[in-house]
């Protein structure tokens, strides 16, 4: 595959098995500069999977591509410190750290002056003003909702170029759901590549512009968000 | 009943052998806690601290606190090699946790039969690192090494604990503690803090033997005792920070120290691992929690 500079991410023929169950069949995918791209697709679909794979927290056979460098054989750290960064599912606090903690460790790659610091904390602050509020509090201790809160701040802790995130809004009741993706479709306004895997269907396709359906561990469509008018249309895709 | 004079020289001798395996304790808990495995290696890294410093002393004369420095630094290296060329190949291939911990088990038996080859098999002590002594208060005798073993002790801890709160590696490191995958997502390098871990348990391991040899003895034995008192006191204690790996020696110190003044030498071990027993039965995440974590 020729350097792809167009594309932020692209993923090409990624495979992934659990010993011998094919959980992840060859599936392409890509994410250009600045753009906001979910996955959708049923339970058992593959989802958490090709994010996992793209994010090498389990092997896998393919390629991947990052702003037109070969990422392929780079370790889950390495993909971090270019500036791909997953919130992932069930959060992944630690919750035996405060919040200060977690958000510090966010920018663990960080090497600049305090004053970098305070100025990420204060735009994370900025976003979700209810952390600040929480910051020598106990992670473990905190809502569901702003741990979310917490995940999504951490990982813009790390200035990504791309933000992976499986099922955030996942156990969240729907006004901190809407609340939390809402932002996330205001970080991407601003310029941030964003691919999310989403079960509230109807709220991630207000905010993507492009859609991959995935079904039974492949990509079964691939379209602008404006093409689905309707469950049925997701129905349709899913099982088709 | 023992009279007075002989519970508290039982209770300096315990306070004195219980902030050792307190050392050691804190060496399971920083691997533990790193990775999940229980490296019952532990013990080997004590012995080879008293072994190291010995021989650099009567070998090469270096002066006791060079080779105490320099011991600790081999035997540190001693545990990144560990890490490096037996835990980790495993780690990568995905080995089940119980086979690493096997594992570390036949490294102690191997760097034993390396000891007994290299350095032989005979019993090696050297002098206490303040002459004269011990300070006698009342019938009570402190030997200087007991403050020695307490200052080290309690700097180590405190230095640790700093280490883990306020230093951005010591983070890392409880970050990989608590999730391994939400920490390489954030770009810690996990195996490398594995390497930290070995080292920093291993030099705490010599440490530990290096300040209780001129106490008792180092020989290529005395790793499995001193592992599985180590081991005991981390249970005790629970594997979540230094303070509570020292409370958990400390305690299982005095314990066996008043076990063999009520009852006799031949009971120590069996009062030890009475209470050993009773922990795991009521306390199973140990006297302060924090095996809370890895449930």
């Amino acid at each position: 595959m020729s350097a792809d500079t167009t594309h932020l991410i692209a993923v090409k023929d990624l495979a992934a098995s659990y010993g011998h169950i094919e959980a992840l069949r060859p599936t392409s995918l890509h994410v250009a500069p600045g753009e906001f791209v979910t996955i959708l697709g049923p339970n058992g679909a593959g989802k958490t999977t090709l994010l996992r794979a793209i994010t090498r927290l389990i092997p896998s056979k393919g390629q991947i591509t990052f702003n037109g460098k070969d990422v392929s054989g780079l370790k889950t750290h390495d993909l971090a410190e270019l500036g791909i960064i997953m919130v992932m599912e069930g959060r992944g606090l630690f919750g035996e750290m405060s919040v200060r903690e977690n958000l510090q460790l966010g920018a663990y790659k960080l090497s600049g002056s305090p004053a970098d610091m305070n100025r990420r904390l204060d735009k994370v602050f900025t976003l979700f003003p209810r952390l600040k509020e929480r910051i020598d509090q106990m992670s473990s201790s905190m809502s569901g909702g702003e741990q979310q809160m917490l995940a999504v701040g951490r990982a813009l802790m790390a200035e990504p170029k791309l933000l992976i995130l499986d099922e955030p809004s996942l156990g969240l009741a729907p006004r901190v759901a809407t609340e939390i993706l809402s932002t996330l479709g205001a970080l991407n306004k601003e310029g941030l590549g964003i691919l999310l895997v989403e079960q509230k269907a109807p709220l991630a396709l207000k905010l993507a512009q492009r859609v991959y359906i995935l079904s039974s561990g492949s990509v079964r469509a691939e379209l602008p968000t404006h093409e689905i008018k309707s469950h049925h249309d997701l129905a349709r895709y899913y099982f088709s | 009943m023992p009279s007075v004079a002989e519970l508290s020289q039982s209770l300096v001798n315990g306070v004195g052998i219980g902030l050792i395996y307190g050392l050691i304790a804190i060496g399971f808990s920083v691997i533990y806690n790193a990775s999940g495995i229980v490296n019952f290696a532990q013990g080997v890294f004590v012995m080879l601290g008293g072994m190291f410093a010995h021989t650099l002393l009567t070998s090469y004369g270096i002066p006791i606190w060079l080779s105490a420095i320099i011991s600790t630094v081999l035997v540190a290296a001693v545990g990144v090699l560990v890490q490096i060329f037996v835990i980790n190949p495993m780690w990568r291939r995905n080995a089940p946790l119980f086979a690493i911990i096997l594992a570390t088990l036949a490294v102690q038996l191997l760097i034993e039969q390396v000891i007994i080859l290299t350095l032989g098999d005979r019993p090696r002590t050297y002098p206490e690192f303040t002459a004269g002594g011990p300070l006698k208060i009342g019938t009570v005798a402190i030997p200087y090494q007991f403050f020695w073993v307490l200052g080290v002790g309690a700097l180590l801890v405190f230095a640790l604990t700093q280490f883990f709160n306020r230093t951005r590696m010591g983070r890392a490191l409880r970050a990989c503690a608590q999730n391994r995958e939400a920490a390489a997502l954030l770009g810690i390098p996990v195996e490398r803090m594995l390497i930290v871990a070995f080292a920093l348990s291993a030099g705490l391991g010599a440490v530990a033997g290096i300040l209780i040899t001129p106490t008792q003895y180092t020989a290529y034995l005395i790793g499995t005792p001193f592992g599985i008192n180590g081991f005991i006191a981390a249970i005790i204690g629970g594997f979540g920070s230094p303070v509570a790996g020292l409370v958990g020696g400390v305690l299982l110190g005095v314990i066996q120290s008043e076990a063999i003044v009520f009852f006799g030498a031949g009971f120590r071990n069996i009062i030890s691992l009475t209470v050993l027993l009773v922990v795991l039965m009521y306390f199973p995440k140990g006297l302060f929690g924090g095996l809370e974590k890895k449930a």
